[in-house]
């Protein structure tokens, strides 16, 4: 793994990793780490943190556990970020390959399409989608999707169209490989590398996304999101400013260790595009 | 394509749960099954999405934006009324942005590595990180409520009388804490295009040429490479544009600023078709507008030019 | 000698200074000319109070246009006249009489007479207005023998009870020389309205504030005290507190500031919490069941659900205690009609459980009974607060409910045209008579697409039979005995579950004045509101 060795030499990548590593951790283990349903009430309201041992970061508005909230939070704020991020490279790098392999009418049509979606800012996209067809986490990931997948999906075209007439390519044809085959199965994996680059700034933006749709009180009530946390605290900002800060402070370092990553992917790429011209 | 998205517009309002009708029951507290009837009929309700998609475009044909279901005024009117406001907001946030962002990028990017380089870096990303709903209350709570110094809603003084200047001048103080939310936001983005786009130009011929002709550091600096980082950057302000119209919509609603924003989620609110399509379609084509004057701006600065000036 | 100079000096210049700045306080308090600034949550887009009787709409227009009577703390009945003197119903109960008020005027010079009050009643009160369409069903004619007489003619006899208590919220009189003839649902007028009242509608700047400016022909000579009042639309519910603290606004009503937040607000000096004058507007927190689920048609279901909430909890950590616990359909507050003499469903999770396992669900292997879909109504952090706590209090008497947070109108089409809902979440208006809008949460045989009514699909006869009977009663003693019988039929029955009942809080600068000084006083005309200098 050239790719790893080159990613770890990158300080900011490493950085971000270890971050989000410990936080994915967190995530994962949450059902061990706070195994009660973080939504259930713990105690008295707004407990303040570093008070009582059995609730260390005290509680909410309704006497829910924050320390319980703000790991449950991760996992699903991350989750949010993660699923986003895989429908949006989905639908990207299908719209692209199709549209950069077809060629002609298709590819002109779809990259109309693209252009539809790429003009319309994307926060309006997300909130007109979720807000008309009801909020919940499906709505949610799909809304952001939806506004994330045009630039993959020129990316991918771009390499496409460039790797299209290469040597391999030519060799696929000649060997009577069907040209979906090739599209799918030879030039994709080629063209997702700068996809990946784009990755993790989708994942930071969903994040990002998911709480401000929240603030505008379009959160799924069923789990517990860091989004949910800072907009229900928000209004106690004076009086329990712990409420929103606590969740404020774990998006800000998580989206800070996203960056990070990307920064890492992104010298790591820059390398191997200076050492194999 | 502008086609498209006035399509999906209706198609989506058409897939929702409610509409304009029961928007407006809800804060009109009730009303009997007649009442509801009517007001269907009233506003074309009970006409199929197809035949009320028909009247619209007809309509735009002749550049009608419709009829606002929530406001009962046109929505031409209405977008006009309120655009301004945003136009102001955007345009002084992506100054800021632009401005401090590049000029901080300059400095992180004159030593790379350098702990100023680290530390701005980290420090704009946290900026980037924070949600700006967030962002803009902190501000309020701080320079609005404890500090007093700068007002903390709204877009002026109500009805002051004031004009001209002096009311320019209402307007800008009222405008600097939600500029400053939003603006800040985005100087992340800014701050590192110009820093890595001086990393790169740092490594062409001509900044070396220029290094061994004996110029002094500060002035390869100004004078060559922050003038070619000027490219992706402009690239960036393009791109950011869309992002900002999305952006202002929390921010105008934490100021309680009446701007585009806060009426494309009234509009989603009171599940307004006409108005909803309006205001895709004019961010639309503002989106496209400032792309269309980025790439012109890109013309005129294009690399050549500045490299042939250097050599 | 020259120490007493120079202190004497001293002491001058300190009045001299003094005097300087009172008089800078009088000049700047002057140049504010009264004005007072008040937070507004939202923009209707329609402000006639006589077409729709919403508190969001009487908020700002109670100042413009006024009723035939307001609620009040002293007056007889609970009522103080204002464009009506005095009313009297006939015993038949075929007629009610109202002697007006001499001497006023409509803010643009023409007089007030009872042909507005016919014009008003008849054509707009009647088939137009979201609750008088109920309550003036049977009005056939309004006679005008004076100019300050009207007589209200009902084909079928109608209880003066309740068009008395209905009087402050669906009575708000139009000038009928603006209206007539006009197309009265777009007529301009509703947005630049025309009243009686102690301001003037001077302008609105949409997404910006409504203006009203000071009514110096008002007929209450030397009212009202400010100059002008000015209704600043404040989208963010968390920006209310922070511009009463910067003095942006003076006053914010129906509880802008979240509760949360006033306790800290209190000790900010310079700023009063007002818990009174909402006792008129109770809202109430109350559980909506759709009785088609066939769980929820099962009474001993209700009552376990019934069983399973704290009512301490909703009133103590929800509101604050800024609440009621509630025992039936009628608030407490209500005294006219209220009874404590109903079934009552104390805090009991075992019994809840026991009354689960009694009617045949027993917890699965997860533990859970069954499943239902959660709608809380979206338009109060408490009713939101109160979804979230319920899913909580239903898991523990193993049903697991699944929460759906829709956004205004996507609720309204779920709950009362679609019926896609199990329980819901609503906060239903009491205004002073359960015939207003109370009786219609649980009376069966209406069509689907009525908000805020019986979509549950519960049927009663006894209880139809009951809410019959009462409109008809114009005895009063007699028709309120029949409201005592009608709560106790609910309470046993559980069309719907009622938890609690509120009032909204003000939070306002020290300089307001006379505020709650009536039971529906943010609502009302504000006449006696003044800033002090």
């Amino acid at each position: 793994m050239a790719f790893l060795r080159r990613y770890l030499r990158s300080g900011a990548g490493m950085a971000g990793l270890l971050i989000i590593a410990t936080i994915a951790l967190g995530a994962i283990a949450a059902p061990w780490l706070a195994p009660r349903d973080p939504l259930a009430i713990a105690g008295p309201a707004l407990l303040p943190p570093f008070t009582d041992a059995r609730l260390p970061l005290g509680t909410d508005r309704l006497g829910r556990d924050m320390l319980a909230g703000l790991i449950h939070g991760a996992r699903a704020s991350l989750a949010v970020g993660l699923a986003a991020m895989v429908a949006a490279l989905a639908i990207g790098s299908v719209v692209g390959t199709v549209a950069g392999f077809a060629g002609g009418l298709v590819d002109e049509a779809l990259m109309r399409v693209t252009d539809a979606f790429q003009v319309v800012p994307r926060f309006l996209l997300a909130l007109a989608f979720v807000s008309t067809l009801g909020p919940s986490i499906g709505t949610v990931v799909i809304a952001i999707a939806l506004g994330a997948w045009t630039e993959p999906a020129r990316l991918v075209r771009a390499q496409v169209l460039s790797l299209r007439e290469r040597d391999f390519v030519a060799a696929a044809r000649v060997i009577g490989m069907h040209p979906a085959e090739i599209a799918f199965r030879e030039i994709l994996p080629n063209a997702l590398t700068p996809a990946l680059a784009i990755a993790a700034l989708i994942v930071a933006a969903a994040v990002l996304i998911e709480a401000a749709l929240s603030f505008l009180g379009l959160g799924d009530p069923n789990i517990v999101t860091w989004g949910t946390m800072i907009a229900e605290g928000r209004n106690l900002l004076r009086t329990a400013p712990a409420l929103s800060l606590l969740p404020g402070l774990a998006l800000v370092i998580t989206v800070l260790g996203i960056y990070l990553v990307s920064e890492g992917i992104g010298d790591a790429l820059e390398r191997r595009g200076r050492t194999t011209p | 394509m502008l086609l498209i998205l006035v399509l999906a517009t209706f198609l989506l309002l058409e897939l929702a749960s409610g509409d304009a009708v029961d928007a407006y029951l809800v804060s009109s507290g009730g009303g009997d099954a007649n009442l509801v009837a009517q007001m269907r009929q009233h506003y074309g309700l009970d006409q199929s999405v197809l035949a009320r998609l028909w009247i619209y475009l007809a309509a735009l044909a002749h550049l009608d934006l419709g009829w606002s279901l929530a406001f009962d005024r046109p929505v031409g009117a209405l977008i006009a009324e309120r655009l301004p406001n945003t136009l102001m907001l955007m345009g002084a946030a992506l100054a800021l942005s632009f401005g401090l962002g590049s000029l901080l990028g300059v400095a992180a990017g004159a030593r790379p590595g350098s702990l100023t380089d680290r530390l701005l870096s980290v420090g704009s990303l946290a900026l980037y990180a924070i949600p700006g709903f967030w962002l803009g209350l902190v501000l309020v709570l701080f320079f609005a409520v404890d500090l007093r110094w700068l007002p903390g809603s709204g877009i002026e003084t109500i009805a002051s009388g004031k004009t001209g200047l002096a009311r320019a001048a209402d307007i800008a103080r009222h405008l600097v804490l939600p500029v400053a939310a939003l603006g800040f936001i985005y100087l992340a983005l800014f701050l590192r295009v110009m820093r890595s786009a001086m990393a790169e130009v740092w490594r062409l011929d001509f900044v070396t040429f220029a290094q061994a002709k004996g110029l002094s550091r500060r002035r390869i600096v100004w004078r060559h490479v922050a003038r070619n980082a000027l490219l992706p950057l402009v690239t960036m302000l393009g791109l950011q544009a869309a992002a900002m119209l999305g952006g202002s919509v929390v921010i105008e609603s934490v100021f309680a600023i009446p701007g585009f924003g806060r009426l494309a989620s009234e509009a989603v609110a009171g599940r307004d078709g006409p108005l909803l399509a309006g205001i895709i379609l004019v961010s639309a084509v503002m989106v496209i507008a400032i792309n269309l004057a980025v790439d012109l701006l890109y013309a005129w600065l294009d690399p050549r030019i500045g490299a042939g000036h250097a050599s | 000698m020259a120490v007493l100079t120079v202190s004497r000096r001293l002491l001058l210049q300190g009045t001299a200074a003094l005097a300087g700045l009172a008089a800078l306080g009088l000049r700047a308090h002057a140049a504010g000319g009264g004005r007072l600034v008040v937070a507004a949550d939202s923009e209707p887009k329609n402000l006639n109070p006589a077409i729709v009787a919403s508190n969001g709409v009487f908020f700002v227009a109670s100042k413009v246009i006024e009723p035939l009577a307001e609620a009040s703390y002293t007056g007889e009945n609970g009522l103080a006249p204002r464009l009506a003197l005095s009313w009297e119903g006939s015993s038949d109960g075929l007629s009610v009489t109202f002697h007006l008020r001499p001497g006023v005027t409509w803010h643009d010079g023409k007089p007030f007479t009872s042909a507005d009050v016919a014009f008003s009643a008849l054509q707009v009160w009647k088939p137009l207005q979201n609750l008088g369409r109920t309550i003036f069903a049977d009005l056939t004619a309004v006679d005008t023998p004076d100019p300050l007489t009207a007589v209200f003619r009902f084909s079928q006899p109608t209880p003066i009870q309740l068009i008395r208590n209905a009087l402050p919220a669906v009575t708000a009189v139009l000038p009928r020389h603006l209206y007539e003839g006009t197309d009265i649902a777009t007529n301009p007028a509703n947005v630049q309205l025309v009243g009686t009242g102690p301001y003037k509608f001077a302008e609105y700047k949409p997404g910006q504030y409504y203006r009203l400016t000071r009514n110096d022909a008002y007929w209450d000579t030397g009212k009202p005290a400010l100059e002008e009042i000015v209704f600043r639309v404040l989208p963010d519910r968390a920006g209310a507190g922070a511009a009463l603290e910067a003095d942006e606004i003076q006053l914010a009503a129906f509880s802008a500031v979240p509760l949360a937040d006033l306790a800290r607000i209190a000790k900010v000096p310079g700023i009063k919490v007002i818990p009174e004058g909402y006792e008129g507007l109770t809202y109430q927190l109350v559980v909506e069941i759709n009785h088609r689920r066939k769980e929820l048609a099962d009474l001993k279901v209700r009552q376990a659900i019934a069983h399973a909430i704290d009512r301490t909890y909703v009133v103590d950590t929800i509101f604050l205690g800024y609440a009621t616990a509630s025992t039936g359909p009628v608030p407490k507050n209500a005294s006219e009609f209220y009874t404590a003499d109903v079934e009552t469903y104390p805090f009991d999770v075992a019994r809840a459980n026991a009354l689960l396992d009694e009617a045949g669900y027993a917890r699965g292997a997860n533990g859970v009974r069954f499943s239902l879909k959660l709608l809380p109504a979206p338009y109060f952090n408490e009713t939101r607060q109160f979804g979230d706590y319920l899913k909580q209090a239903l898991a523990a008497i193993g049903i697991d409910a699944q929460l759906v947070n829709n956004d205004a109108a996507a609720h309204i089409k779920a709950v009362y045209t679609d019926h896609a809902f199990d329980l819901a979440v609503a906060p239903p208006v009491f205004r002073g008579d359960p015939a207003i809008s109370t009786t219609i949460l649980v009376k069966s045989g209406l069509p689907a697409g009525v908000p805020f009514s019986n979509q549950g699909g519960f049927v009663s006869a006894e209880i139809d039979a009951v809410i019959a009977q009462a409109a008809r009663t114009v005895d009063t003693g007699a028709r309120t005995q029949l409201y005592k019988t009608f709560q106790k039929l609910v309470a046993a029955d559980l069309p719907l579950i009622n938890v609690a009942e509120w009032g909204f809080i003000t939070v306002a600068r020290d300089t307001v004045e006379n505020v709650a000084s009536n039971p529906r006083w943010a609502v009302s005309n504000w006449s006696d509101t003044a800033l002090k200098g």
